[in-house]
């Protein structure tokens, strides 16, 4: 018997959409970074904007003291933040600039290494270019028309902002009698009841048993146990914790 | 709606994340939506423009009030195509008097400001809730996400002016000079009061312009911001695994049942008939895919790129002999070089052969020979792994001998006289003065290399070097005395102090310059 596991009618379709770009390593490893987007890069944006304004306010108020002297360092002084804030952080915090690590963001090359002086030089240099003819105009469209929301100093640098990797906390599974299942489970399966068993304080209740209720079938238990069923197979998965 | 047709990948994320998905969304159906968008408002722009030709301020501002209205149609046309059922132009413009019907008062009015818009949207047009019924689902949806909905809309206010102001700077540098000569920026600023209304008129358009770009992926962001919430709170990602989970569960155990009742009956005759089943037999021809087709095609695909990778290669290299189709004019220099060859070949000029090769070795090895020589200098500087001491510097002079202090500053200046003083109470401290003396005066005034680690005899020996026989047979009086002193505890002679006393005098002078 021959059987395809996916319908003939959605052949012909696009993959799905996901926002997640893999980097495959030389070892066969996928990487999922993802990458992000215009309105979160916006607000981080605004933040070191901000920040900067803050820090060159007061060392002006400070600078202004001093006269001509002042008014020189001054504009030493706007030179180096306004064009080495943004590269002195990203290459040495890790591709995080205040903004960006406020927001949970960091920069990383194509390949998802640690961004270098040179990538980060060009992506910050063409800013000018991504400005133009006013506040982002070029940045922004780039951004929004781009599979991977690069702006064009990205493009050019080969550069991508992602999100980082957040600590996770663990999770809290119901209390059950551990339990294997009868069938073999994949290995999304296998998230799958694992996410069942952890978002249950999420869930409503009527939801979680109408979610459990599908498997209640397969799983030979009547529809009503079918929800400690599906948290004792996640115990089970879960193994001694 | 199916969730198994859902052309996105169903999963929690966090909201900035979701958002992400709605411009990749709306990239996906750009082209659609936008004409969608264009087609619906520019009439209605015109209309309002031509309308309100001596406000332009209110039309736009009218313009902008309207946009719940339109938005309308692209959460009709993305609702639709997030389940793969795409309408056409014709057919989303047909639907969209359908969809104003519902709450389009509330949504014009009191709704009109709210910051999470395109966030709520959906619960009134795909939910179609309204009154308590509404309000409760929005309390459900807001308990989260509803920070980023608004900030959502705030970055939008900023990008659509970002976006309008920048495509006036582009009007205006693309303006040609001569026309521009004549506006100043007080004829601009005063353009109200003049009769330049198709200037602001202008402006307006190029703000219906910036959201043909932008509210698409607006409401495209909204309604992914929508659908996030709803996959976490509903836990849509589970639900479609465990819907496939037991499709799949109950496919194979009707196709074992199957197979079982089927197969039953008749093994006997496959046996008998069929005794030995290979993968290389070719059974079961009357079915549609035979095992040879099967490895045919199975072959064919291994043949194509990812699994084999031909590459043709073209270059140039010399025509091979072909003997069997030589015409006699080429034959003639093949002849001359085979004997030739052959002549090469043979034992007589073997060791000629051995000649030149024991030569050609002799010249590879004296090259590199004379490589070595040249950069001699360069390898002893760069190569050699030892640094070579410099064995010219000058060694200090040692301070001290035995544990006695030689430098002159620590003697007294008549020794002689210190000894005999000294030699009444402690004869130990006068012999070991007169000991200290004389190394500080071999070592300053004779130069003497005394060393920390030198012994007494070696000192001695050094002296026999310097042939002053005075000199070497007090030396050895002096140090005999010295060692019986420092070493033995044996006091030496009384007279021993006179006569060394003397000694030193006779030597050095009764001075006895230190």
């Amino acid at each position: 018997m021959l059987e395809t596991t996916a319908l003939p009618r959605k052949a012909t379709l696009p993959p799905p959409l996901d926002t997640r770009y893999q980097v495959e390593t030389p070892e066969g490893i996928d990487l999922p970074l993802r990458p992000a987007g215009l309105m979160v890069r916006a607000l981080a944006f605004s933040i070191d904007l901000g920040l900067r304004g803050l820090i060159l306010g007061v060392l002006f108020i400070v600078l202004a003291f001093l006269g001509k002297l002042g008014a020189g360092l001054g504009s030493i002084l706007l030179f180096g933040v306004s064009w080495w804030y943004m590269v002195l952080f990203e290459v040495l915090n890790q591709g995080r600039s205040p903004g960006k690590q406020w927001m949970g963001l960091r920069v990383v090359h194509d390949d998802g290494t640690p961004i270098g002086w040179s990538a980060s030089l060009i992506r910050n240099l063409l800013r000018f270019v991504d400005m133009l003819p006013f506040g982002y105009f070029l940045g922004a469209i780039s951004c929004l028309q781009h599979p991977h929301f690069k702006r064009l100093g990205d493009l050019a640098a080969g550069t991508l902002v992602i999100y980082r990797e957040q600590p996770l906390t663990r999770p809290q599974l119901p209390d059950a009698q551990p339990r294997r299942p009868a069938f073999a489970l994949t290995l999304p399966e296998q998230r799958a009841v694992l996410g069942f068993a952890e978002r249950q304080g999420e869930l409503s209740e009527a939801r979680s048993h109408e979610l459990a209720s599908i498997l209640a079938q397969p799983l030979q238990v009547p529809a009503p146990r079918a929800v400690a069923e599906l948290n004792a197979i996640a115990r089970g998965l879960l193994g001694p914790a | 709606m199916r969730l198994s047709d859902a052309t996105v990948v169903i999963r929690p994320r966090t909201s900035w994340e979701a958002m992400d998905l709605g411009v990749l969304l709306s990239q996906r159906h750009r082209r659609l939506l936008m004409t969608s968008w264009a087609i619906i408002t520019l009439p209605i722009f015109a209309l309002l423009s031509f309308w309100l030709w001596d406000s332009p301020s209110l039309a736009v501002f009218i313009f902008w009030w309207l946009k719940p209205a339109f938005e309308r149609l692209p959460l009709y046309i993305l609702s639709k195509a997030m389940f793969g059922e795409t309408p056409t132009l014709k057919q989303a413009l047909r639907q969209w008097p359908n969809l104003l019907k519902p709450q389009l008062l509330a949504s014009l009015t009191w709704r009109r400001l709210s910051l999470s818009r395109s966030f709520l949207m959906p619960v009134v047009q795909l939910e179609g809730l309204a009154g308590d019924e509404r309000q409760q689902r929005l309390r459900v949806l807001l308990q989260r996400n509803a920070g980023a909905a608004q900030w959502l809309t705030i970055i939008g206010v900023h990008l659509e002016s970002a976006l309008w102001i920048g495509l006036m700077v582009l009007f205006y540098m693309f303006l040609p000079q001569q026309v521009e000569l004549d506006w100043s920026w007080q004829t601009l600023i005063a353009v109200a009061t003049q009769d330049w209304r198709w200037l602001e008129h202008l402006t307006n358009f190029f703000y219906v312009l910036v959201l043909i770009v932008w509210e698409p992926i607006y409401v495209a962001c909204g309604f992914s911001l929508y659908l996030n919430r709803r996959t976490v709170l509903e836990a849509w990602d589970i639900e479609l695994v465990f819907r496939r989970l037991r499709q799949h569960l109950n496919t194979t155990t009707v196709t074992l049942l199957l197979a079982a009742i089927m197969l039953v009956p008749t093994t006997q005759n496959v046996w008998a008939t069929e005794p030995v089943i290979t993968p290389d037999s070719p059974r079961l021809q009357d079915q549609p895919l035979t095992s040879q087709a099967s490895r045919d095609s199975i072959k064919t695909i291994l043949d194509q790129p990812p699994f084999k990778n031909k590459e043709t290669v073209t270059r140039y290299r010399f025509g091979e002999d072909k003997p069997d189709t030589k015409t006699p004019d080429d034959g003639k220099t093949p002849e001359w070089l085979k004997a030739l060859a052959g002549l090469l070949d043979s034992q007589r000029f073997g060791f000629i052969a051995n000649l030149i090769e024991v030569l050609l070795w002799a010249a590879v090895m004296s090259a590199i020979g004379v490589l070595i020589w040249r950069y001699r200098d360069w390898l002893q500087a760069f190569v050699s792994r030892r640094p070579v001491l410099n064995r010219r510097a000058a060694r200090p002079l040692p301070q001290q001998a035995f544990g006695l202090d030689l430098s002159r500053e620590t003697l007294p200046a008549d020794i002689a006289a210190s000894a005999e003083s000294l030699w009444q109470t402690n004869p130990r401290a006068a012999l070991g003065l007169l000991y200290r003396a004389l190394l500080s005066h071999l070592l300053h005034d004779h130069n003497m290399a005394l060393k920390p680690a030198d012994t007494e005899g070696e000192v001695l020996q050094r002296v026999e070097q310097l042939h002053q026989p005075a000199l070497l047979a007090f030396s050895r009086t002096l140090t005999g005395h010295w060692q019986n002193m420092a070493y033995g505890h044996r006091l030496p002679p009384a007279h021993l102090q006179q006569e060394l006393c003397d000694g030193w005098r006779t030597l050095f002078g009764p001075g006895a310059a230190r």
